[in-house]
């Protein structure tokens, strides 16, 4: 029996990203596409995303300038593919704070957002600091704290005080602080509804970039066996983020595929997935009982 | 004893605090020339590159402010209004106020130096919002208040954004989407 569906669904992608950025150490070891998705999970008669994106309107020119960010796409555009309106989500869970996964809240009118209390609290925080530590401020838009206030205001934004079961039914969020941010946070889908399930995926934001994460090189190390390598980008530490990889692990008994990072273009490999008329990719995780492939020809 | 959330919100970062106690470091200012070469004049350049405090002081205003008022409105507590954050914020407001009166403004230019002024009203406006914050009664309408405020000033903000100048709203060089270029 599975309760829910989840797809992780491209909105753009990053041609060129330095290997570094998303593997820890890999200096001089060149690039990697990165993509840039979000997650829909449905069932129970929820309609639920992990994170949101960014908003192209703010931020596409200078992407596309810079960094050759290529081929943003709209909410209502990608999550056609998987037959939801961006107006049936009820409920966003935002992994952290960073514009490309806080991004663009406007576009989900009906949903109320999840986001640990000490990610907003240690941006405040971040902000009042002396010039020369603005490097904490990475990737952050003070825009997005103003869409906040606006959440807030509705009764939209709900802070979250570091892990929780059965925020929804099965679906528990668990923190990881002072890792890629300050208040991280990943999302585990208990798909079967069970306290010990067995049938557990793991959503993990930024704490996970990619399948190398899970299982660097042991060489590293001189050890014979796969090691966690964590991601490069932290205002952190990476031995929090080794530490949250360790406990994702133990959610899902030690099996690697079940713990889903989103920056890894290498998902098609491994679960059922089509590339859009968009040239975007939609990878079929797992389907609730009765819900039909959104990737199946 | 589980603390409750205005005080979880407000002491999270309370340990490293005596790190910023001591006199600031000389601040490092853009190269004049070098943005000469992107923006045409001197005095063009000269104006962008002493935009940079002022703008970069803007943008945390608009943070701080918006998340002070986050953090009021999910607690409903007014002491938000006695927050250290709060006075720093208004110092740092004044501090703005100073720069930017002082800025040499090309005939040009005047139109994106009134946006930093509309930020800068705006958001002065804000910030005096929560010295109305009572502490019994109902703040709703001063909360609609502060948050229009704050989003006009970040309107006006987003206006006077200059990537180019390197007025940047969102610092991206080391961010998830930076490819080293």
């Amino acid at each position: 029996m599975s309760d829910y569906s989840i797809w992780v669904c491209e909105y753009s992608y990053v041609p060129q990203y330095h290997k570094s950025g998303v593997l820890y150490g890999a200096h001089n070891e060149g690039y990697v596409k990165l993509p840039y998705c979000y997650v829909v999970i449905k069932g129970n008669g929820r309609t639920v995303m992990v994170d949101v994106g960014y908003n192209d309107k703010d931020y596409g020119k200078t992407l596309g300038d810079r960094f050759g960010v290529e081929n943003w796409r709209t909410p209502k555009t990608v999550l056609a593919e998987v037959g939801v309106t961006p107006e049936e989500v009820d409920t966003c869970f935002i992994t952290h704070a960073h514009f490309d996964h806080f991004g663009n809240v406007e576009d989900f009118p009906n949903a109320k957002f999840y986001i640990q209390e000490r990610e907003i609290a240690k941006w405040v925080w971040a902000m009042s600091l002396p010039d020369r530590m603005r490097w904490m401020m990475i990737a952050v838009d003070p825009g997005d704290i103003v869409r906040g206030v606006n959440l807030a205001r509705d009764r939209r934004l709900e802070t979250v005080n570091g892990s929780v079961s059965d925020v929804l039914p099965g679906i528990d969020l668990h923190a990881a602080d002072d890792s890629h941010t300050w208040g991280s946070m990943w999302v585990t889908v208990r798909n079967d509804g069970k306290a010990e399930s067995d049938d557990t995926w793991v959503l993990a934001g930024d704490l996970i970039y990619v399948f190398d994460n899970l299982k660097g090189s042991g060489a590293a190390v001189d050890a014979a066996e796969d090691i966690y390598t964590p991601v490069g980008l932290a205002v952190g530490s990476q031995t929090n983020l080794v530490l949250a990889t360790e406990e994702m692990m133990k959610q899902v008994d030690y099996d690697a595929k079940r713990i889903i990072p989103i920056h890894e273009e290498r998902l098609k490999d491994v679960f059922p997935s089509r590339t859009t008329s968009e040239g975007l990719r939609i990878t079929e995780i797992c389907l609730a009982d009765g819900e039909a492939s959104k990737v199946a020809n | 004893m589980e603390q409750d959330l205005f005080t979880r919100l407000t002491s999270v970062h309370k340990p490293d605090c005596e790190l910023f106690e001591g006199p600031a470091l000389a601040a490092s200012s853009p190269d004049p020339d070098a943005l000469a070469a992107t923006l045409g004049t001197d005095a063009a350049a000269r104006y962008a590159a002493d935009c940079h405090p002022v703008y970069e002081d803007l943008r945390r205003i608009v943070g701080q402010i918006s998340g002070m008022m986050i953090l009021a409105q999910l607690t409903r507590r007014s002491a938000v209004a006695d927050l250290k954050e709060l006075e720093g914020c208004r110092e740092r407001w004044q501090r703005a106020a100073d720069r930017l009166h002082a800025l040499r403004v090309p005939s040009e230019l005047t139109a994106h130096h009134e946006q930093l002024m509309g930020a800068h009203s705006f958001s002065g406006s804000a910030l005096r919002g929560f010295s109305a914050l009572s502490a019994n009664g109902n703040n709703d309408a001063i909360f609609d208040d502060i948050s229009r405020h704050v989003q006009r000033a970040y309107a006006h903000l987003r206006a006077a954004t200059a990537d180019r100048a390197g007025l940047q709203m969102v610092d991206l060089d080391h961010a998830c989407c930076s490819c080293g270029r």
